[in-house]
């Protein structure tokens, strides 16, 4: 998706008195984004406030991108990777899980809540469950309410 | 005809001036071009005129202006936009000036929270209640020139430094542009890299390893030898036409004065990057944010969020 639609929903939201979030969710082509198409084919209802970006591994989602997407507009960060043992690049998730270590530390460095990012494991034929983890996070997130760089 | 020049300070300790006059013999050639209409430290120019009969401040016009210190009042503010309408070119003399400096670490705390603990928390502080006779508000948070108004030159550095100074006044008189260097101090930095750290972090007051005598590249990378070096994430110039950083030649790690890489750069971010490449491990560093935005703490350090 190209960046201005992503802001343009941004602005769009942070005027509406019901605060609606805005969430990037990084999914793996093998797993998350598989799991994310189940969810769609089988018709399972979630929040709309996730906007999903295909990577080709979680591995490769650099702690700059998220840093970027939380200073720059989103509420949330989602990075959601194949379960541990099931990488298709056999320990690419592995590198996401001490990536997002990282990018726990720079959340507190931003003064922005630990709650705003998350990492999650979702497989293929995980469609329910990729639905849980959007609805969870979308509800998480209204509880916190918009970012503060939203406003600066 | 002569140059005017006008020059205010703000939220500064008065080093940037210091470098003025540390600019040594070029300044005798330099002054005989400028002619110096308004400056506080110098000259006892009033704002609200001389005898006091004015009703708004007033800053005689030039064609070169100069402001030292980041904005934390009111008055800070007025005066900058006063100081922008008078001035054809603004200057923004020092890190204070460009990035907020040392006085926008206070931006890690509201406001009130400051206020409280300087007038009523304090131990050593006789509570006499707020000071409030006479005293410009202060802002909400400390704010660079440049988020206040347009600023055509900066010169970063704590403090800024002489050769700088008058390579930028020396530029401007010519009519020529005064570009930053937009490389990192480490590409500057003459020290010896071998791409891995020792594990823990030293203490700033422990000694490094090199040979006394010997010259700067025969010593290895600060960082290497576990001091906390900001040099990864910091814009380089201070070595001037020396080119090894200051505090290098010193056998010190960078502090960071010269700023961040460019406007948009995030030293926060490049700083993590920069320890994980040569594994140190991040959580040795007690208060991150603030050893990473030393200087540069305006627009990108902010309070912790409440609970």
């Amino acid at each position: 998706m190209e960046e201005q639609t992503i802001t343009a929903g941004a602005a769009a939201t942070a005027t509406n008195e019901q605060f609606e979030p805005l969430i990037l969710a990084f999914c793996c082509y093998w797993c998350a984004y598989a799991g994310a198409d189940l969810a769609g084919t089988s018709r399972i209802q979630y929040p709309t406030n996730v906007r999903i970006i295909r990577v080709q591994c979680s591995g490769m989602v650099h702690p700059n991108l998220v840093i970027e997407a939380l200073t720059k507009g989103a509420d949330g960060v989602l990075m959601i990777g194949c379960h541990p043992g099931d990488c298709h690049y056999l320990e690419g998730n592995l590198r996401a899980k001490s990536r997002a270590d990282a990018i726990s530390l720079m959340l507190e460095d931003f003064a922005l809540e630990p709650e705003r990012f998350r990492l999650e494991w979702v497989s293929a034929a995980e469609g329910p469950r990729f639905a849980q983890v959007m609805t969870e996070m979308v509800e998480q997130i209204k509880k916190l309410g918009p970012s503060p760089f939203r406003a600066a | 005809m002569p140059v005017r020049l006008a020059e205010e300070w703000f939220a500064i300790c008065g080093g940037c001036e210091v470098t003025i006059l540390d600019i040594g013999e070029p300044l005798l050639d330099l002054l005989e071009k400028v002619n110096i209409v308004h400056m506080p430290v110098l000259m006892d120019h009033k704002l609200f005129g001389q005898t006091g009969e004015g009703t708004e401040m007033e800053i005689p016009e030039a064609e070169v202006g100069l402001i030292a210190g980041g904005i934390r009042s009111e008055e800070h503010r007025k005066l900058a936009q006063e100081m922008r309408k008078k001035c054809k070119t603004l200057i923004a003399l020092g890190s204070c000036a460009c990035y907020g400096g040392i006085p926008a670490l206070a931006n890690l705390y509201a406001t009130e929270e400051i206020l409280n603990k300087v007038y009523r928390e304090s131990v050593t502080t006789e509570t006499n209640g707020m000071p409030n006779v006479d005293i410009p508000a202060m802002t909400d948070r400390v704010y660079a020139v440049s988020e206040v108004v347009k600023v055509d030159v900066s010169l970063p550095g704590c403090p800024t430094t002489p050769e700088m100074v008058a390579g930028a006044l020396t530029a401007l008189l010519e009519g020529k542009p005064f570009p930053l260097p937009t490389k990192s101090v480490c590409d500057d930095c003459p020290t010896i890299r071998e791409k891995k750290s020792v594990s823990t972090l030293k203490r700033r007051l422990e000694a490094p390893e090199f040979t006394p005598g010997q010259p700067l590249n025969q010593m290895r990378c600060l960082m290497e030898q576990g001091f906390l070096c900001l040099g990864p994430a910091t814009r380089t110039g201070c070595g001037g036409s020396e080119g090894t950083p200051r505090c290098i030649r010193a056998y010190m790690p960078c502090e960071g004065c010269f700023g961040p890489l460019s406007e948009k750069a995030n030293p926060m971010v490049d700083m993590m990057t920069a320890l994980s490449t040569i594994g140190l491990d991040p959580k040795q560093i007690s208060d991150r944010a603030a050893t990473f935005n030393r200087f540069s703490g305006a627009g990108r350090l902010r309070p912790a969020p409440r609970r």
